[in-house]
């Protein structure tokens, strides 16, 4: 069934995430007290939850929700999200704890300031995760997968300081990631092998996808994704890593939702590649290892979050093993476990996080009767801690009934079977001990370190616990929640395949499930009496046994790779041309099966032909003097040269438009060198002169055999190209055909940069800001450290003192007069003022008329930029700034891409593409001159222009003067 | 004939961009790049498909030259030029910072 509204959950999960990031700015922060901002900020997952509530009748009648948006048509890959009953329960579970995390936050984080960032990233993390569940193909649910690793990654890290945060948001990233590949690679091979990436196409060609001899890849690389995800024995060691992230994101991430995002995934597939040997085989044996080793690790714990992070992976265990099993009650388990699990161990991490933050540790052995002082906290406690341990009449007591219930099912095997039983019954026993552990050493008993006086946490803080908690009592105690049952069964049978019977009742008569609970819970009785005893056997046992040293080792490895490979970096520009060039000519004498010129061909020796050997000599030849000028100022005319000559041979290719770009590009390129040098201390140039002209010979003929080798290479290559260039194109013809009757341009190649490929240009003149920014960014702070030099110069002089350095009584004059120390004429001067209206005209006309003839946006952008320049030398850069109050870089690139995104919106809106062609002024009725179209592409033009000034005032600004005062 | 003339140049021009851009003084290096871009752009635009003879116009008749590396070209010049100012600006706090011209005074950047 279509729904035109499904993204609308995450859509206002995104929209609090900004508003969030809104919250950080300091007028906003200083305003609005943390606690009242979360509750505030909780109101749109609460909507998000009410939403999905509404969308209940639908969902529970069995009818899955479907909204598409196409995304990639050439790939045929669209975008959809699907709500049925197993998308349904995780996102309640997603957007209802995630609206309680909220509200917790607020309190958890009291009077710290910086914790709109924390609520920003959870916000985001809850924006994914809804995604992931929702997601209808596997494109998107891989892109919201990576989504929630990432954003689990900045939680953990939330703390940046702290090096142990870092460490472990790391680990994180690290294992999940490699999972996140593994999932990529599957999915993708799935995505092949059944013709479609949409879940529909999917899940409905089983027999296709286990049939097929690439199985155990597909199984192997989803089952590793989900056990990473999922913290299966042996990755599960990044969980209690990730106990360092702040504890609403400890309850969240890590025991509420994204841990079970493997679980889901396994569910989820479970059609398409369950049902197997093999899946049984792998699920079973990973899921029993993990439930065992986490109920073990458990126990040992001091750190009542390592603990809670041990028992989480137990539960993870034990669900993996539950899908593995393939029976209909099996599946009923897996559903009502994670929900169980989602309510009270949500409600522990949150009150844990109480005790924490009120008493200042969550050590056990430090803390105990704290029953006394926080009463109202251990009151939710104790029923949260007694569904974990799996006690009539709270709803992880049922949880446990169906997980023993499925274990016990007639059709596994009869030795597996009794396998199963026994590890579930020893890990309930297990869970029930660590449950009793955190109440009976915690709250009751006495206080084991004078130090510690707990208090009463804020009530406000104590509301996502207690109702969290209430769920699992009241869900455990009402005799038949029927609308619970049904997406409970609706849910299973998303995952299974089949109908699922789903009663919730509480008391189902003496069944061998419920003799086998008994036997768990005075196992676990036993366990707990003698707890402290066992738990020093634990430390005592095996303390070599560590699984992070592996990881250890897999990191330390990576590191020594990293460093070998950077070593090879010598940082010496010549070595890296000797290995490239070295490259390039072992390619071309291998692989590169030159044509031999055989036929040069001859052309007509006419004027054309003369003129292009004289340009051709010429640059080549102003090339070369630039090496052997010994004065910098007069190399770098020899290289303007060189320029124009580049820009003669290319009118005569003939490529106008790209000759004047290379014209006024050569003419602004040589301005700003000039002003470089100007900036460079005289001192300075005249060391480097004597560097470059008393080298060692050695020195010059080591590099002259490298530029040699080096143009030779480029020669040949060259020659090569142009002999065996084709002389049909592909392309061109369409450009040359549609240029006017698609683009209104008589002029092909401006038709193409504005029209065709407008998009590139669009990236082209943000790089190209970029540039300006990057200068700007580079400079400040080397004139931020000259002028605190000058200043003190300034200061000393000032106080007459003789005793000034030669290099630096440059540096003062530079100060005092302008541009190399020379005032310009009033000749210069009034030139300057003439040109500017002039310039900007010809620009004006540039971009009117660069459809029908060379010049463009950009061209117009650097002659105005020329003429700027002028200035900039002709008054220098106080007096610019000030007769030229308009010139300002930031507004200009900021006008400049808003203008040509808008335009693009505009044109997008009016023509139906983005970047089509609009005449708006035909489409406004204007009388315009001939020639002359105020269309969507001369807006472009204006934007380039405007870029490009923009960025070239950017750069003046940086290079033009060093007494600037930014 | 033209062809051979025009490889040359180009691979003159290249060797010419590298040496100076081995140079020891930053200023000669800034050339240097300069005239290697140059370079590099001329190959891009000769490597057009037609033999052209009038520019690429659509109003003008006759065989035109090849629009297509004209447009690419162009972009390169503007990210070039983009990019020497990005080196010149590298320049020009290296000259501040270090108080010195010469690139083998500068050997702390790699760490």
């Amino acid at each position: 069934m279509p729904d035109a509204l499904l993204w609308l959950p995450l859509g206002l999960s995104l929209i609090a995430a900004g508003l969030a990031a809104l919250w950080g700015l300091p007028t906003v922060n200083r305003r609005l007290t943390n606690t009242r901002a979360a509750w505030l900020l909780a109101l749109m997952p609460l909507a998000a939850f009410l939403f999905l509530l509404f969308r209940l009748p639908p969902v529970l009648a069995g009818s899955g929700l479907i909204w598409r948006q196409a995304w990639m048509p050439s790939l045929d890959i669209t975008a959809t999200l699907y709500l049925d009953g197993l998308s349904m329960l995780f996102a309640l579970l997603v957007s209802g704890i995630g609206t309680l995390v909220v509200i917790y936050s607020g309190y958890y984080f009291r009077g710290d300031a910086g914790a709109w960032r924390f609520l920003c990233y959870l916000l985001l993390f809850m924006t994914t995760m809804l995604g992931l569940v929702l997601a209808g193909d596997v494109i998107t649910l891989f892109v919201f997968w990576e989504g929630t690793s990432v954003t689990s990654f900045l939680l953990i890290g939330y703390k940046t300081k702290d090096e142990e945060a870092r460490r472990g948001a790391f680990k994180a990233l690290f294992i999940t990631g490699g999972g996140g590949i593994a999932l990529l690679a599957g999915l993708l091979f799935m995505a092949v092998l059944a013709g479609g990436t949409d879940y529909a196409t999917l899940l409905h060609r089983r027999d296709v996808l286990i049939s097929t001899p690439l199985y155990p890849v597909v199984l192997g690389l989803i089952a590793f994704c989900a056990f990473t995800k999922s913290a299966q024995t042996p990755a599960h060691i990044w969980l209690p890593a990730a106990m360092v992230a702040p504890t609403p994101a400890s309850a969240y991430l890590h025991s509420a939702t994204m841990v079970k995002a493997g679980v889901y995934l396994l569910a989820r597939l479970y059609p398409a590649l369950g049902g197997t040997e093999l899946w049984f085989a792998v699920l079973t044996v990973f899921g029993l290892l993990t439930m065992l080793t986490g109920a073990y690790l458990g126990l040992k714990q001091n750190d009542l979050k390592a603990l809670l992070a041990y028992s989480t992976v137990s539960q993870l265990g034990a669900m993996v093993m539950l899908v593995g099993a393939e029976t209909a009650v099996a599946f009923k388990a897996v559903i009502v476990g994670i929900l169980a699990h989602a309510l009270y161990k949500g409600a522990l991490f949150l009150l844990v996080g109480i005790v924490d933050h009120e008493t200042g540790t969550r050590d056990l052995r430090r803390l105990g009767g704290l029953r006394g002082t926080m009463p109202r906290t251990a009151i939710v406690t104790i029923p949260a801690a007694l569904s974990m341990a799996g006690l009539p009449p709270l709803f992880g007591f049922l949880a446990k009934e169906t997980l023993l219930a499925s274990v016990t099912h007639p059709q596994l095997p009869p030795l597996i079977g009794t396998l199963l039983t026994a590890a579930a019954v020893m890990a309930g026993a297990l869970l029930l001990a660590q449950a009793g552990l955190l109440l009976s050493d915690v709250f009751f008993g006495r206080p084991r370190d004078p130090h510690i006086h707990g208090h009463e946490p804020p009530r406000g803080m104590l509301v996502a616990p207690a109702i969290l908690t209430a769920l699992s009592l009241i869900l455990g105690l009402l005799p038949e929640p029927i609308p619970l049952a049904t997406l409970i069964a609706v849910a299973a049978k998303a995952a299974y395949g089949a109908t699922v019977k789903v009663s919730l009742a509480i008391w189902a008569g003496i069944t061998v499930p419920f003799v086998l609970s008994i036997v768990a819970v005075s196992l676990g009785g036993l366990i707990w009496g003698f707890r402290h005893p066992l738990r020093r056997r634990q430390e005592a046992l095996w303390p070599w046994l560590r699984l992070d040293a592996v990881y250890e080792g897999v990191w330390q490895g990576l590191m020594g790779v990293a460093r070998l490979s950077t070593r090879s970096q010598a940082g010496q520009l010549r070595r890296y041309l000797i290995l490239m060039l070295l490259a390039l000519t072992t390619m071309m004498l291998l692989w590169g099966d030159l044509p031999r010129p055989t036929t040069l061909g001859s052309e007509p020796l006419d004027d054309l032909t003369l003129l292009r050997v004289f340009t051709l000599v010429l640059a080549t030849g102003a090339a070369a003097l630039s090496i052997f000028l010994v004065r910098d100022f007069f190399a770098i005319l020899a290289l303007s040269v060189s320029g124009l000559g580049v820009a003669v041979i290319m009118a005569l290719e003939p490529a106008p438009d790209v000759a004047l770009v290379q014209i006024v590009v050569d003419l602004l390129s040589v301005v700003l060198l000039t002003l470089a040098l100007a900036i460079i201390p005289r001192e300075q140039r005249r060391r480097a002169w004597e560097f470059t002209f008393r080298q060692t010979r050695w020195g010059l003929v080591r590099d002259g055999l490298i530029a040699g080798a080096g143009g030779v290479a480029i020669a040949i290559l060259t020659l090569a190209a142009l002999i065996a260039r084709p002389r049909t194109s592909i392309v061109t013809p369409y450009y040359e055909a549609n240029a006017k009757s698609l683009a209104g341009a008589s002029d092909i190649v401006g038709a193409i940069i504005v029209d065709f490929r407008g998009f590139d240009t669009l990236i082209e003149i943000l790089v190209f800001s970029l540039g300006g920014l990057g200068v700007f960014a580079l400079l400040r702070y080397a004139t931020r450290r000259e002028r605190r030099q000058a200043e003190m110069l300034l200061a000393s002089s000032a106080g007459e003192n003789p005793s000034l350095a030669p290099g630096t009584s440059e540096l003062h004059d530079k100060l005092v007069m302008g541009i190399g120390g020379i005032r310009p004429s009033p000749f210069i001067r009034m030139l300057a003022q003439v040109l500017l209206p002039l310039m900007m005209v010809v620009a004006i006309v540039q971009m009117m008329y660069g459809h029908e003839q060379a010049g463009d946006g950009f061209t117009a952008g650097v002659i105005i930029s020329l003429i700027i320049a002028f200035w900039y030398v002709a008054f220098g850069y106080e007096e610019t700034r000030r007769q030229l109050p308009w010139l300002q870089p930031f507004p200009l690139v900021g006008m400049a891409l808003t203008l040509a995104l808008g335009n693009g919106l505009v044109a997008a809106m009016l023509s139906g593409s983005f970047f089509g062609r609009v005449d708006y002024g035909q489409w406004l009725g204007l009388g315009l001159p001939r020639g002359f179209s105020f269309s969507s592409s001369f807006v472009f033009e204006l934007a380039i222009c405007l870029t490009v000034l923009g960025g070239v005032a950017l750069m003046l600004a940086a290079l033009g003067h060093p007494q600037d005062k930014r | 004939m033209l062809d051979l003339l025009k490889a040359l140049t180009i691979g003159a021009m290249f060797g010419i961009g590298l040496f100076q851009l081995l140079r020891r003084n930053v200023i000669r290096s800034a050339i240097g790049l300069m005239v290697l871009t140059n370079a590099v752009n001329l190959f891009l635009l000769m490597t057009g498909a037609y033999r052209g003879r009038v520019a690429a116009y659509v109003t003008l008749s006759g065989e035109r030259s090849d629009a297509l590396p004209q447009a690419l070209v162009l972009t390169a010049i503007v990210i070039g030029m983009a990019g020497f100012v990005l080196v010149l600006a590298m320049l020009y706090v290296l000259a501040l910072r270090y108080r010195t011209a010469d690139a083998d005074d500068i050997d702390e950047l790699k760490h």
